[in-house]
């Protein structure tokens, strides 16, 4: 590092006598902590104030290095700062090319809670766990600090070395248009950086920008121009469908629109509204759609292809017959053939009542899948109704395999001098075959910008830290085109920038602003002359309007099938050697970016309910043929490789078939995710070895072998294999804790959730209280809750939920306010699936409220019953005595962590409004009491009432479904009021007199009913 | 009976034409001062003596070392989880109230239903149960996850003005266990007055005389002093009767009022007491066979009192069995699938294990002592005793550790496995019991002297009057 010129640093503000003086005892010391501090260079003195003000509590994060700190006052009170009342600022986050309008929660300049923009079309106040848990990476202590250059060893750059190296070496690349430079960057949906590219490959046009996705939906592009002849996006509208077909489409969790999709799903599966729609998936392992489904069909994944084409034929076969077609269901079938005619059916009598359906294919399935949807969507007369076509922004980039193989190509024959890989962690999550990190040290100079010092970052020339989405400018659009400002709502803590910044210092910009390019691209998006005033609006409500995608008009080519049909769907049987390996996208990690995200590990996977762990998912019949138990490591061999995992067993899951997860056994992720160099094992197994570009999704030919080692899961149910009893028992008390029937059984008996447990009068010894005023509440669709578990992670950033790790998880100890059950029903090999949202239910009548015996857990005048951690000597009395079982001890201090110097950043995460608690007390649900308590001060304040719906509880804010209502149940009008008042809700556990304010609504199916008794 | 011979010394035959003697050999007042005392007083205890205490304080000393990390730690150094928020902790805490209801019992109980064959035997029973209250008290108090405000469970005034939760049988616990630790300690202590008296007057040393001379709080022997003590013995006798029962009823309300399903059981409370005096009486057996053995008080401790003993632990065996089964039925009585449930998986669920060791030894093993020779045969009773404390200790994991593993929702079902941290635990407070129990072998007179005395027969009770001890005054007491 160059030595510090004095005037570089001339700030106003100084921290001791050593920095006044610029000693080169401090300028080492200063080199040594912060390398970009000396980066201050055109910082003005409103930066300089910014970066003071808004990371206050980064004082704190001083205090450790510093035995002594001076913190400065607001001299002044910034406009619009009102200290201790949180401000909120809507922006966007992207993932995998596709953005979520996000508004954030920010205290005295640190943003601490992120919830979804209720203006934005897609959010409406919902996210996803993604966006819940990308707060906690924003202060993950492992995130890359500072500029690195490496050679021979680490040295410490700052940005303004990094332009000068970009000034000379780019400089350089130019002379032959950049023919030996490539830039790898991840998908993105920003305009800006888009532009960027241009302006980059318009410098060197020789050069070429290369995008690699590990997730991606380039079959659905595949798909779509096979059957438009161009990457038309398809949008749908599921509220108006009445019949959803789903081919191994994960849309309500792993699609891009899937917050809007569950939301959409969730409005027609009310059975008080007008109508109910009736979901059909066919799918290999079980998702969260297919645990929604009213009818599912477990096949391995070349099977739905066979299947779909069968339907295209069965459908046009019906749609021919006229008026009166064929029996839908013949006795003595096969369950794939009933279920094929049945759907069939289903939809041409839809079809023929001028009713809408749906029918999607899944990014798994190769694009003649996605071409039959296509088709079968306009001959079911689905376009322009619940389906219709958009232009897909960038249509010439080729598939996301194709690119990254050819890169490797390149690279691998030495065609590469520079590479520049913006984000992404190919070295990890490339294909296999392609050998990237081989390829990788054959460039000579590598720059890698990213969030981490992950696994590619360890083996370039350059790194440099990224800005995290909520320190940095930039815009994204999302699935259906929606634009929106990305805003940074803190300084980079550790001194980032944005990928569109880096591009402007490789065309030579000394300090890009990153700012003024967004406005540009904003410019030039919204060519209008008000273009400032709508600027600030944009910024405001975190959209812009009139910006969604035009559809367009396209009609799907009939390719009749091709002659030989393209296997058989209703064969069931399967070999070891010829089994398929499934790849998934991780519900937790995504594909790996996550890794180090404590929430999101701890997080349980949906339906395994797995945490901290990936496994090799088989269905209970396969996993009996070969020998697996839950725990057994297996080795999966394919095409030569081999990787060993543990063996889970996956009700619902087709046979013959082995799903594993990808994003696991990352060897550089951090303290979390595992970083063998700073001594954390790997969290799983890594899986890419096994991907090949041939076979991003799916491949044959896997042979399992069995090995005799097992291993514990870290499940958060079923900590423990179940007994024959205990299977038993759990099936003799499903139906009475989560009761549920079909649309046809509601109709007849509307009151059947009312009687499924007979009790005696529930009678009370004494006089009851009478809450007056208000008299808190919530209500918990069980038709609606799609089990994604975002309630969770949104529970656990709101109230500061602890981490507890793998080994806690083991022991039964984890931490989770909420929690989702999951419930199988029925053949281990197709079963039905409920999802059942379990928090505190502030029980009128508490058990743990009686058992305290020092008074810690008490009521409240509004009926919450209530924990005073300061109170509590933890004698663990009330949790033993709770039913639900939904309070958490706090069997260690959690929070130890936190006072080692490189966590300090941590605790700017944590909620104020919320206690951190310590070791040995009680913690549990409080209904998110300072969000009460915040509305009724503002309410008190202007003189009124809390409104319904003024207070939103975390896990009701996050939920994409609107699944969990809360409010007062003395209100008869409000929104809990009305679903208690259902005659769908029961109370769980309602015979022991508990009195519980939370109620659920039981689960309505809605089956087909010539299908009846088989799904 | 007839295949098997009784020993010489045998005083177990019930002939009514003949009063069984309590004390057999040739004893008098006398002999009987000296048999007792001189455990106390010779200059150094058997090596056998060291080598227990030396093993038995180190794991004391063990179970103080693992509070500290326990303490220091969180309470996550045990095995306990969610849903098993309560493991080896209560157990260890249920089983020691138990195995101490035997000495209060004893000297309560069996004085007032003037049992005077409980006279060899009351002390050592009294001393256990105070050291069982002892190790009772410890768990409940450092299974708390704050431990350094325990007192806020006790009602005093406060700033805060806050009581603690009267609803609470935790609370009721709290002031059941102190009362019945306070009044067993104050019945065995004034029972004692007199013998220490006779240590203090038998003392050699100064150091001794001391100490002795002090506990004795002056006791002359005179008859008025005769009088108080009586009655005052008599009055605590009957304090404390119904503390041996209501100390364990309220222990059991700690479950029977829970909702959990295994717990919420009326039958609790005299199950609960029929449990712990089984326990205690196998304890009693467990020390005192070794004891008598060990320092030459076969003549005091007789296989009568043993025998009665043994026919106590078959009594309350069967109660404990028949408790067993009557909570099967009613589990299927009640219609409660939870309820059955709980006791279905009590007994082939994951801890059918510890179930079927339960019954096995509390049911099962007792049923041998229907047999003469098994209540007759100091060792073989030892055997069985101890089996009886290991099904009691497993009767209280079942009940708590089985019931709370799988309680209402399937969802939260989990189990529970121990850490060494809880075995080590577990075996530190019997190193503390035992500990405590040795000291008190060593340096307190461990049979009541002066009411063994008092059932002496009347002929051996004239022989010599004792004139080398004038202190034993009782000795020209009538009984």
């Amino acid at each position: 590092m160059p030595p510090l010129a004095p005037t570089s640093c001339e700030t106003t503000y100084w921290r001791s006598l050593d920095e006044l003086a610029g000693t080169p005892e401090f300028r080492a010391f200063l080199e040594a902590e912060f390398p970009t501090e000396c980066d201050t260079a055109g910082v003005s003195r409103r930066r300089w104030l910014q970066l003071m003000g808004a990371s206050l509590a980064l004082a704190g994060l001083a205090g450790c290095r510093w035995k002594k700190e001076e913190i400065l006052p607001f001299a002044k009170r910034p406009a619009n700062r009102v200290p201790g009342v949180p401000n909120r600022f809507a922006t966007a986050m992207d993932l995998g090319g596709s953005a979520l309008g996000l508004l954030v929660t920010s205290y005295d300049g640190r943003p601490i809670k992120i919830e979804g923009n209720p203006a934005h079309p897609q959010s409406r106040g919902a996210t996803d766990v993604f966006a819940q848990a990308a707060i906690l990476e924003l202060y993950d202590p492992d995130r890359a600090t500072g500029l690195v250059e490496h050679s021979g060893q680490d040295h410490p750059r700052s940005w303004s070395d990094f332009a000068a190296f970009a000034a000379s070496h780019f400089g350089a690349l130019k002379k032959d248009g950049g023919a030996r430079l490539r830039v790898l960057s991840q998908a993105s949906s920003s305009p800006t950086l888009a532009a960027m590219r241009a302006r980059l490959l318009a410098e060197f046009p020789k050069a070429r920008w290369v995008q690699y996705e590990p997730v991606s939906d380039d079959a659905q592009r595949a798909g779509a121009t096979l059957a438009f002849g161009r990457p038309l996006r398809t949008q749908l509208a599921l509220e108006r469908a009445r019949i959803i077909v789903s081919l191994d489409s994960d849309l309500l969790a792993c699609h891009p629109a899937a917050v809007q999709y569950a939301r959409e799903f969730a409005a027609r599966r009310d059975p008080a509204g007008d109508w109910m729609s009736r979901l059909y998936v066919v799918e290999s392992c079980l998702s969260v759609t297919g645990s929604m489904a009213d009818h599912r069909l477990a096949l391995r994944p070349k099977q739905i292809a066979a299947l779909a084409e069968a339907l295209e034929k069965e459908i046009r076969a019906r749609l021919a017959q006229g008026a009166s077609p064929a029996p839908a269901v013949a006795a003595g079938e096969s369950k794939a053939a009933r279920f094929l005619s049945a759907m069939a059916a289903d939809l041409v009598a839809l079809n023929r009542q001028g009713g809408h359906s749906v029918v999607v294919a899944g990014p798994r399935q190769p694009a003649e899948v996605h071409a039959v949807a296509h088709r079968l969507n306009r001959l079911l007369k689905n376009v322009g109704q619940t389906v219709w076509y958009t232009e897909e922004p960038d249509p010439d980039r080729p598939p996301h395999a194709e690119a990254i193989r050819a890169l490797a190509d390149e690279m691998h024959a030495g065609a590469v001098e520079t590479l520049v890989v913006l984000g992404g962690n190919p070295v990890y999550d490339a294909p296999a075959d392609v050998a990237f990190a081989k390829a990788l040290a054959r460039v000579p100079t590598r720059i890698y910008l990213g969030l981490y010092p992950n696994e590619t970052a360890r083996v370039c020339t350059w790194r440099l830290p990224q800005a995290h989405f909520l320190e940095t400018w930039g815009d994204a659009r999302s699935w259906d085109g929606t634009y929106s400002v990305v805003q940074p709502l803190i300084d980079p803590l550790y001194g980032g920038r944005s990928a569109i910044e880096v591009v402007a210092m490789l065309l030579g910009q000394q300090v890009p602003k990153g700012h003024d390019l967004v406005r540009e691209t904003f410019r030039s998006i919204v060519k209008a002359s008000d273009w400032e005033a709508r600027w600030a609006k944009t910024l405001h409500d975190g959209v812009l309007e009139g910006s969604r995608f035009a559809a367009v008009a396209a009609e799907a080519a009939d390719r009749p099938a091709s002659g030989e049909p393209r296997g058989d769907f209703m064969e069931s049987d399967w070999s070891n050697g010829q089994m398929d390996l499934i790849f998934c996208r991780d519900a937790s990690v995504y594909d790996g970016r996550f890794a180090n995200n404590g929430w999101l590990q701890e997080m349980p996977d949906p339906l395994t309910k797995l945490t901290w762990d990936n496994a090799a998912l088989v269905s209970p019949a396969t996993a009996a043929a070969l020998g697996v138990e839950n725990g057994t490591i297996v080795r999966l061999t394919l095409g030569g490789r081999s990787v060993e995992i543990p063996a889970y067993v996956m009700p619902g899951q087709a046979p013959g078939c082995v799903a594993v997860s990808l994003g696991y056994g990352r060897t550089a992720a951090g303290h979390v995710g595992g970083d063998p160099e700073a001594g954390v094992d790997p969290v799983g197994a890594d899986v890419y070895p096994l991907r090949t570009c041939q076979a991003m999704e799916f491949q044959s030919g896997l042979s399992v072998e069995v090995t005799d080692r097992k291993v514990r899961l870290a499940m958060t149910q079923d900590h423990h294999a179940i007994d024959a009893i205990g299977l038993a028992g759990r099936a003799e008390r499903l139906g009475a804790l989560v009761r549920e029937a079909t649309l046809e059984h509601y109709r007849e008996h509307p009151d059947f959730a009312r009687h499924a447990v007979h009790h005696p009068p529930l009678e009370s010894l004494w006089n009851e209280p009478t809450y007056q005023g208000y008299r808190w509440g919530m209500a918990i669709d069980l038709s609606k809750c799609i089990g994604c578990g975002a309630c969770m992670v949104a529970c656990q950033a709101e109230n500061n939920v602890p981490v507890v790790g793998k080994e806690r998880v083991l022991q039964g100890r984890e931490m989770h306010w909420v929690r989702v059950d999951r419930y199988f029903r029925g053949d281990p090999d197709d079963p039905s699936v409920v999802h059942q949202v379990v928090a505190c239910h502030h029980c009128e009548n508490a058990p743990c409220e009686q058992v305290c015996p020092v008074a810690a857990t008490v009521h409240s005048r509004e009926g919450l019953n209530e924990m005073v951690y300061n109170r509590c000597v933890g004698t663990r009395y009330c949790a033993n005595n709770c039913p639900y079982k939904v309070r958490r001890f706090n069997f260690f201090n959690y929070h130890k962590d936190l006072d080692a110097p490189e966590n300090e950043v941590l605790k700017m995460l944590y909620n104020p409004e919320v206690t951190v608690r310590s070791r040995g007390v009680m913690e549990k649900c409080t209904y998110c009491v300072q969000r009460i308590q915040a509305a009724k001060i503002e309410a008190k304040n202007n003189r009124r009432d809390v409104r319904d719906g003024e207070i939103r509880t975390a896990c009701q804010q996050v939920c994409p479904t609107g699944a969990i209502v809360f409010g007062d149940l003395n209100d008869p009008r409000s929104a809990v009021a009305r679903a208690a008042a259902s005659d769908r809700a029961y109370a769980m556990l309602a015979e022991l007199n508990v009195k519980p304010r939370t109620s659920y609504l039981a689960r309505i199916r809605n089956p087909n009913l010539e299908l009846e008794g088989i799904a | 009976m007839s295949a098997f011979a009784l020993p010489a010394d045998d005083n177990t035959t019930n002939d009514p034409a003949r009063r069984a003697p309590l004390v057999t050999g040739a004893h008098d007042l006398a002999s009987i001062t000296e048999t007792v005392s001189r455990v106390v007083e010779r200059p150094a205890p058997p090596p056998a003596w060291y080598a227990a205490i030396s093993v038995t304080s180190l794991v004391a000393l063990s179970f103080f070392v693992l509070v500290g990390y326990l303490v220091t730690t969180g309470i996550g150094v045990w095995g306990n989880n969610s849903p098993v928020f309560w493991a080896f902790d209560i157990v260890n805490f249920v089983f020691w109230i138990g195995i101490g209801h035997a000495g209060t019992l004893i000297s309560a109980i069996l004085f007032l239903f003037r049992q005077k064959w409980r006279t060899s035997i009351n002390r050592a029973a009294e001393a256990m149960t105070l050291f069982a209250v002892i190790c009772a008290g410890l768990f409940p108090a450092i299974h708390v996850g704050r431990v350094w405000v325990i007192y806020w469970l006790a009602p005093y005034p406060n700033q805060m003005s806050i009581w603690p939760n009267f609803r609470s049988p935790l609370l009721w616990d709290v002031f059941a266990v102190s009362t019945y630790a306070t009044v067993s300690a104050l019945f065995w202590y004034l029972g004692m007055i007199p013998d220490l008296a006779t240590l203090r007057d038998r003392a050699r040393t100064r150091l001794r005389k001391t100490i002795y001379g002090g506990l004795a709080l002056g006791w002359r022997g005179s008859a008025r002093q005769w009088h108080r003590y009586e009655r005052a013995y008599l009055l605590l006798a009957a304090l404390a009767t119904p503390l041996v029962l209501s100390v364990h009823s309220v222990v059991s309300f700690d479950f029977a009022t829970s909702v959990i399903p295994g717990w919420h059981t009326t039958i609790f409370p005299p199950y609960f007491v029929a449990g712990a005096i089984f326990s205690g009486f196998a304890m009693v057996v467990t020390l005192m066979v070794p004891a008598r053995a060990f320092f030459g008080l076969r003549d005091l401790v007789t296989p009568r009192h043993l025998e009665n003993m043994c026919k106590i632990m078959l009594a309350t065996g069967c109660m404990v069995g028949y408790a067993y089964a009557v909570e099967f039925f009613v589990a299927w009585y009640s219609g409660s699938g939870y309820e059955r449930f709980a006791f279905l998986n009590r007994a082939f669920g994951p801890y059918a294990w510890a179930y079927w060791i339960m019954v096995s030894c509390n049911v099962v093993v007792p049923q041998l002592f229907w047999f003469k020779k098994w209540r007759t045969s100091p060792w073989r009773m030892v055997l069985v005793s101890v089996l009886i404390n290991v099904g009691m200790w497993f009767e209280r994991f079942v009940i708590i550790v089985s019931s709370l593993s799988r309680d209402y929702l399937p969802s939260s079902w989990g189990y529970f496995t121990p850490t060494w941290v809880d075995l080590g635990m577990l075996a530190g407070s019997f190193g503390l019991f035992f500990t405590l129990f040795l000291l008190f072998c060593r340096y307190l007179p461990m049979v009541a002297m002066a009411e063994v005395k008092a059932v002496l027969p009347h002929e051996a009770q004239r022989a010599r009057p004792a004139p080398e001890h004038p202190a034993t005054q009782r000795d020209i007491v009538p009984a």
